[in-house]
């Protein structure tokens, strides 16, 4: 098997570093390493095996097995592989080397493990503060366990800035939000502009940050996390309380019926076709097109409908709990399903056939937002943003999850890298969404929706699963635990990735594209946002008063 | 008094009060117009006379630069507009036919782009500085359209008076009119950038600028740019008809008159047309657009020398 | 050529019509599925206390009285709508109704409050049986949640007692 030739090649090659591999599935690798030779092993995956960088997570196991853990996430897409690499931190010096030399993409991740748990990535090239706000006092680390979740700092401090870089020479600054026409959620890019192009840009968000995880592992119990997940991205809620549910499922080893993985795949898919609509809608509107947010909006109208239909509410399903689905799909709305989808398809067709050849937007978006192979590569980035530069990845291919196994569908991709291709890439896999949906309803045999559950589930087991949302890979990995709950839970949306990714983007273009590359990614901050935030109201009231702000607006301040 | 007196001053206010209370109306057709091209209803046909009563209701904050170059800017820009909206026959003959000629047209033309540029300096902040660049390289492109299409009316009318060359004066060579038609192409080409529409409403654009050079503005002050701006589409719309759709041999006043304003409408579709279906080109792009047709606008003065 | 496109999108456009619907003007109907505000029916209620223990958002409180009076109180502010309460009811009391314009000045418009006489052996979550393992939060005995404050309080007791618990949530109200 192809694990067992990787893992014989790693054995080869560290040995003794190596303290434990665990395989509790096919395609699960997890492997417990020497912290010293942590940096080596990483080198070796991500370059040398030429693996693809997911995610960085810190976990405070210290009531549990008495220390830190930092695992680093790796895909092998082509052998449909996830690979955990695990270190444990003594207590009392947490620290742990950087991975930021061997792959950039893991820049904030590890800022985002210093922030939240104390543990410093040695030679980090930018150890500046990510997540938490500006006045959190130093030393109080929210995601430990010995901080509980409403604990209000003291000494938190309102009138401490976030030092920005200094801007190269001969550079402007542009402030890039927190509030702009453009971004939908708060964030703040500080753009460094020559005349009226950009040199160089800063990234400072985090700013509707809500303690997801630290409520999951404290106040929620398993079911009540999916309701919470959903509610994690107002678009891709579905995919995040699929893939919570997938990777608790993965860990205690429940099987679901199979009815219940046609139900999850349709819903994911219908999903896919309203986020891309809205997509195309507002890139449009971005460069001004506003008829053409219109009819997107327009020819999306039915698929809210018909999800309504399905499960009661247009966004938020409610669809999943640990083990299966609470709503079926009747025999009688399977009719209603096909017609829709050939109206959709009816009216998208034209739609995406005038948009190819007019000329007018591709001047606006051809050549803008470049991120090519490499970039793509080292920094980790995923969905349509990779498969717009000839990066063939799709989660729902090679990390086959729900009946994904069961249906056929093509990987769309092109090859220019700019705005231009990921809109084609977009527009293009409505249509395959649309077959995924019809194979779905051939296929779906009767049967449970539920998986009987008898016990409670393991404690200390890990899951890990990586759903294809319409923005790219949206990865969850989860610690089972005590008392009806998980000891950890990380959510790492994609775009927490593709932000990353923009600074390169942006990068010597014009300042009137860098909102059509930034919206190309398809930015959704409320999935990029999801940790701390405990109750910070008593400190910001005091400054952001009604007068404060009022006087704030009417001084002149760039 | 005697009548011919009353009759002349009643035809000159006419022509005011029409470009002035149509202003409005105007945009609220456009804005009819884009809703329906979006399958929405869109607001009501008066809208823009509601919008313009609020705003003159709401509070005025100064909190520009420098705040009296902002009101400056401000009156300057509503004086600049209606001492245009005199100067053009709008169906009647201008009010204030002969206080200048021609190169006083263009001259407060010019001065109205300069309008908003003080506009958004005084107010100094970083987007609207942004803005009035962008609208500078517009305007250095754009001014010089417009007046070469009146050279080239001047050219072959011999004069310079507003009467005589805002009257289908591109047409008047002997022959076939090679330098008008040519003048009329690039001005319906470039008429978007004029009225600060999509795609060139560069300058405005909401989605990046926020507003451009506007920002700082609210409440009466801002009223008065907007509704600068209406005028602003019915000024260049009465221009366009008078040097290049004038038409009206033979027909009698009334219906002449309201030829006029149907020909206005008429463009004023055709603007709203092309703006809902066409995005928004960057500065650079819409720069190299404007050399192109400057070149040619040149080459028709040339032409129009020869007598072509 | 881009004019023709442009045109074709035009034409789109206007063969669409107008989508928009008349609401609020007219009302809108909603599908039969649709999970709109719940409604206790306290004639059905047993009092198991099994809608309090699986709602994600905390907003069902439960406050025995006395052994023979318990009350249940749904919030209903931070209410997400999901439907579990209704899911997981044994004797079928929660209907998710279709009712979606439920902004109100006062909150208690929204808030329903059950006082149920509770015969002496239906007390504790044991006579509720909880579909899966993963539904049960361990809350078997007396609750005492803070009505009168609007307070969830995560643990319950074995015995009736005067003293309230002070260590638990404090959910604020606006």
């Amino acid at each position: 098997m192809f694990d067992q030739a990787r893992l014989n090649r790693l054995k080869e090659r560290f040995g003794a570093s190596l303290l434990r591999a665990d395989m509790p599935a096919d395609k699960r690798l997890f492997l417990y390493v020497e912290p010293s030779a942590l940096k080596d092993i990483c080198r070796y995956i991500f370059i040398d095996m030429d693996a693809r960088y997911v995610i960085s997570i810190g976990v405070d196991d210290r009531p549990f097995s008495g220390s830190f853990m930092v695992v680093h996430n790796f895909a092998f897409d082509r052998d449909h592989l996830l690979c955990s690499v695990i270190v444990l931190i003594p207590p009392d010096d947490p620290r742990v080397d950087s991975i930021t030399d061997v792959a950039p993409a893991a820049n904030w991740a590890e800022r985002e493990i210093r922030d939240m748990l104390g543990i410093e990535p040695v030679g980090h090239r930018y150890p500046k503060r990510l997540i938490l706000p500006d006045g959190w006092p130093d030393g109080v680390y929210p995601l430990r366990k010995d901080i509980s979740w409403d604990h209000v700092p003291e000494g938190f401090d309102g009138g401490r800035e976030y030092l920005f870089d200094e801007p190269p020479e001969g550079c402007m600054v542009v402030p890039f939000g927190p509030f702009h026409p453009t971004l939908d959620e708060p964030s703040h890019f500080r753009l460094y502009v020559e005349g009226e192009m950009v040199r160089g840009c800063e990234y400072r968000g985090f700013m509707v940050h809500r303690g997801i995880e630290k409520l999951s592992e404290t106040v929620m119990s398993y079911n009540d996390i999916n309701i919470m997940a959903e509610r994690i991205c107002g678009i891709c809620g579905c995919v995040h309380s699929v893939a919570y549910s997938q990777a608790v499922e993965a860990a205690a080893a429940i099987k679901i019926p199979q009815r219940a993985k046609y139900v999850r795949t349709i819903m994911l898919e219908i999903e896919r076709h309203h986020s891309h609509l809205l997509w195309a809608g507002l890139a449009c509107h971005i460069i001004g097109f506003d008829t053409m947010f219109m009819q997107s909006f327009r020819i999306r109208e039915p698929i809210m409908h018909m999800a309504e239909k399905i499960t009661g509410n247009r966004k938020t399903y409610g669809l999943c709990v640990i083990g299966g689905v609470r709503w079926d799909i009747p025999l009688e709305l399977h009719g209603e399903i096909r017609q829709l989808l050939d109206r959709l398809e009816g009216e998208w067709n034209p739609v995406v056939s005038s948009l190819s050849k007019d000329r007018n937007i591709q001047k606006r978006t051809r050549g803008v937002g470049v991120a090519d192979r490499n970039a793509v590569k080292n920094m980790g980035l995923v969905g349509p943003v990779a498969r717009a530069a000839g990066i063939d990845i799709d989660c729902r291919r090679d990390h086959p999850y729900a009946a994904y196994d069961r249906v056929e569908f093509d990987v769309i991709t092109e090859q220019g890298g700019d705005v231009w291709s990921r809109l084609l890439v977009r527009a293009r896999e409505v249509f395959e969404s649309i077959k995924i949906i019809r194979h779905c309803l051939e296929k779906m045999e009767p049967g449970p929706l539920q998986a009987e559950i008898k016990d409670e589930l393991p404690v200390g087991r890990m899951g890990l699963s990586s759903v294809e949302a319409p923005r790219g890979e949206s990865h969850h990995f989860v610690i089972t635990g005590e008392n009806n709950r998980p000891r950890r839970w990380r959510v790492r949306a994609p775009t927490y990735q593709n932000l990353q990714g923009v600074p390169l983007m942006i990068k010597d273009q014009q300042i009137a594209d860098m909102t059509i590359s930034l919206g190309s990614i398809d930015p959704c901050f409320s999935c990029t946002d999801r940790l701390e935030t405990i109750d910070i109201k008593s400190g910001v009231t005091k400054i952001w008063s009604q007068e404060e702000l009022q006087k704030l607006a009417n001084r002149k301040k760039a | 008094m005697n009548d011919s007196v009353i009759i002349t001053i009643s035809i000159g206010l006419a022509n005011i009060v029409m470009a002035l209370l149509l202003a409005p109306f105007c945009q609220g057709v456009m804005r009819k117009v884009t809703a329906i091209i979006q399958s929405r209803k869109g607001p009501p046909l008066w809208q823009p006379y509601y919008d313009l009563l609020k705003l003159l209701g709401k509070e005025d904050i100064e909190s520009g630069d420098s705040p009296v170059m902002q009101r400056a800017a401000v009156y300057m820009s509503l004086a600049t507009v209606l001492t245009i909206a005199c100067l053009i026959p709008m169906g009647l003959s201008a009010p204030m036919n002969s206080a200048g000629d021609v190169m006083l047209l263009i001259y407060l033309l010019t001065f109205s782009g300069i309008c908003t540029l003080l506009g958004g300096l005084a107010a100094g902040s970083t987007y609207s500085l942004i803005g009035i660049s962008r609208q500078m390289m517009i305007m250095i492109m754009l001014e010089p359209l417009f007046t070469v299409a009146i050279i080239v009316g001047a050219v072959h009318a011999q004069s310079f008076r507003l009467d005589t060359v805002l009257d289908g004066s591109v047409y008047m060579n002997r022959g076939f009119p090679w330098s008008g038609v040519i003048m009329l192409v690039i001005m319906l080409l470039s008429f978007q950038a004029f009225v600060e529409r999509v795609p060139f409403d560069i300058s405005e654009a909401e989605t990046e600028l926020m507003e451009g050079p506007l920002i700082e503005y609210s409440g009466p002050k801002l009223a008065v740019f907007k509704y600068a701006s209406m005028v602003k589409l019915i000024i260049y719309s009465a221009l366009l008809i008078d040097i290049f759709f004038p038409w009206h041999g033979g027909i009698s006043m009334p219906l002449q008159w309201m030829l006029f304003w149907l020909k206005i409408f008429c463009l004023v579709l055709l603007a709203a047309l092309v703006a809902a279906t066409h995005a928004r080109y960057r500065i650079d792009q819409a720069v190299r657009f404007f050399a192109l047709l400057l070149a040619v606008g040149l080459a028709a003065v040339v032409l129009a020398g020869f007598g072509y | 050529m881009s004019v023709m496109s442009k045109i074709k999108e035009t034409i789109i456009c206007l063969k669409a019509g107008r989508v928009t619907m008349p609401y609020p003007a007219q009302p809108q109907p909603v599908p039969p599925a649709f999970r709109g505000r719940p409604i206790f029916d306290a004639t059905k209620c047993i009092g198991c206390g099994g809608c309090a223990s699986n709602c994600p958002a905390r907003e069902i409180l439960v406050l025995d009285l006395c052994q023979e009076i318990r009350i249940i109180k749904y919030l209903g502010r931070r209410c997400a709508y999901c439907g579990r309460c209704a899911d997981v009811c044994p004797e079928k009391a929660i209907t998710m109704s279709k009712e979606f314009e439920n902004a109100t000045n006062s909150i208690g418009d929204i808030g329903q409050r059950l006082e149920l006489f509770m015969s002496t052996c239906q007390r504790c979550g044991r006579c509720f049986t909880e579909k899966t393992p993963l539904e049960q939060l361990k809350m078997k005995g007396y609750r005492f949640d803070d009505i009168q404050n609007d307070r969830w309080i995560f643990r319950s007791r074995g015995y009736l007692g005067d003293e309230p618990f002070t260590s638990d949530i404090k959910i604020e109200m606006d």
